[in-house]
């Protein structure tokens, strides 16, 4: 897996240092940087076709915050605090889900018109890693959507190498397990289609 | 990670694990694409001068940026919420995808926020107009052109849609029985996953099942659909006889013909023997449903036919089947490898008689 997301955290402070003196830049290089795990985490907790515009409210909300962050290497996991509120934010106001853009609506579109199937066999895999406990729905997540190696999940969220390792290996142990059921039970054609 | 396959897990390398590709294969779609917004001018932020000077240029500057911000998301509130008006009245979101498709009286158009679908209401789109609903976190449906729908149940145990005319894609992940949609010539149970569900301007419908299986039922009338089959309904008919798409058109044609058109023993006879002729094991589905639809003078050549590919397991004799006996038909169901009909039977004793499709 080719990994294209630099995970230095001196980078990151120098990023952080350069965004807190008004270098949009580097804010802009932040949001390249961290956009994806916070979109993972906010995905873990609400409806898909919510995600991407709560993803620029966590950045636009931690902008002005920025000054707070006494550690500027730890700028991943206090951004991923944010996210997380944010999304118990959104189930608090219960608000309708928001429209998508015209750029989402292509994707979409597009989408379903050459993989339909696709598409649904998604959504279902997407439903049982959201029904995974906590821990695990969000790094698999991770790993499995935006791309992530474990290392990568580490760097970024603040977490050890050793709670992603066990998070991803007991996670995908137990998604396996649903995905299972769901074949044997109501959805025979699930687990070939998965399996490819 | 000792499992040469949970490296790939870990950090991609090591053999890959090919029901992890197909997982990420399938879900990269839902992926951020990483694309940096083009944030507002007005958020610039003031560059610092002293870092720790009381009223330093930084500070001055994140105050100026928290103000923008601030403002930023007032203007996007009143912009984006107009009518913020709390939702009591059970419904689901839709959500525009081109177009303006209506919601009763009300357009939704590029200025809207998605738009509440409440119970009794009608979604309609033109020919221009595509909409998605959110179906109260058990699935999505998409509304294609020329489509109108009407929200009839959304209760926790009951989601229920009619399709009175246009094309619908459901993906839905509830349990077994718990979305269903009316259309004119049956009722269509979800029993898992995706499928596509078209009604004409007379009411005649297809159902095109993508994953998992999808139940047709009309008063006695019932036809269960697996992935990559079909099954089309009439009004006042109900479903017709389901078929794989990559079924001979010799033998969907005269499925078509028994099913809606052949009246007389003779016609009926003739179409029957060309199903047959050309059923091939995987139509086992459609040999299944003719047991109860062949007259009881040719029910004999179904049951040959089918047993010829699909054995009949134990316990399921000649005489009682052609007899219709439903425990019989029920396991000899289960043995074709398409679905456990007692997700069925359940949903069946579960749905109250009062709200069967009548139409």
């Amino acid at each position: 897996m080719i990994s294209w997301f630099a995970t230095s955290d001196a980078g990151d402070a120098s990023m952080v240092e350069a965004a807190r003196n008004g270098d949009r830049e580097a804010f802009g290089q932040l949001y390249s940087r961290y956009s994806r795990m916070v979109h993972g985490i906010l995905l873990a907790r609400i409806p898909h076709t919510d995600v991407d515009d709560l993803v620029q409210e966590v950045f636009l909300s931690a902008l002005p915050k920025l000054g707070a962050l006494r550690d500027a290497r730890r700028f991943g996991a206090w951004l991923a605090a944010i996210a997380r509120n944010k999304a118990i934010d959104f189930h608090r106001r219960s608000r309708p889900s928001v429209e998508l853009t015209d750029q989402n609506v292509v994707k979409r579109v597009d989408g379903q018109i050459t993989g339909r199937s696709e598409h649904a066999e998604g959504l279902v895999i997407l439903a049982a890693i959201r029904n995974l406990p906590d821990a695990y729905r969000e790094t698999l997540l991770l790993r499995l959507v935006e791309g992530m190696t474990g290392p990568e999940i580490a760097a970024m969220t603040g977490l050890s190498h050793g709670s992603v390792r066990v998070n991803l290996h007991r996670g995908m142990q137990q998604l396996r397990k649903r995905l299972d059921q769901i074949r044997v039970t109501a959805r025979p054609d699930l687990g070939s289609l998965i399996s490819g | 990670m000792k499992d040469v396959k949970d490296r790939y897990l870990w950090d991609g390398s090591g053999d890959p694990d090919p029901e992890i590709q197909r997982m990420e294969t399938v879900l990269r779609k839902f992926r951020h694409d990483g694309a940096v917004p083009d944030f507002p001018q007005n958020l610039a932020i003031s560059p610092r001068t002293r870092r720790f000077s009381f009223l330093s240029g930084r500070l001055i500057g994140f105050a100026a940026v928290a103000a923008a911000i601030l403002i930023l998301l007032a203007a996007r509130m009143i912009v984006r919420e107009p009518n913020p008006a709390p939702v009591t009245e059970p419904g689901w979101n839709v959500a525009r995808q081109a177009g303006s498709p209506r919601v009763g009286a009300k357009t939704i158009d590029g200025n809207t926020i998605s738009q509440r679908l409440g119970v009794g209401q009608i979604l309609e789109t033109d020919s221009q107009s595509r909409a998605n609903i959110t179906v109260d976190q058990i699935g999505e449906v998409q509304i294609e052109p020329d489509t109108r729908v009407r929200l009839i149940k959304s209760t926790p145990q009951q989601k229920r849609l009619a399709l009175e005319r246009g094309t619908i894609h459901a993906a839905i992940w509830a349990p077994v029985g718990e979305f269903v949609v009316d259309t004119p010539g049956a009722l269509a149970v979800d029993l898992g996953c995706a499928y596509t569900l078209h009604v004409d301007d007379a009411g005649a419908g297809i159902l095109h099942t993508t994953l998992g299986w999808v139940g047709f039922k009309l008063d006695g009338h019932e036809s269960f659909i697996p992935a990559g089959a079909a099954c089309p309904t009439r009004p006042k008919v109900g479903p017709g006889t389901p078929y794989f798409e990559d079924a001979s058109e010799a033998l969907r044609s005269a499925l078509s013909k028994l099913d809606f058109e052949a009246h007389t023993p003779q016609g009926r006879r003739l179409y029957l023997d060309m199903v047959l002729r050309e059923a091939r094991a995987r139509d086992a589905l459609t040999l299944w449903h003719l047991l109860a639809r062949a007259s009881d003078a040719d029910r004999g050549l179904v049951y040959e036919r089918l047993a010829a590919f699909v054995p009949p397991p134990p316990g399921v004799t000649h005489d009682p089947t052609a007899r219709l006996d439903q425990r019989m038909l029920d396991l000899w169901w289960n043995e074709l490898g398409l679905g456990d009909v007692s997700l069925w039977r359940n949903w069946e004793r579960s749905w109250s008689p009062g709200e069967s499709n009548s139409k």
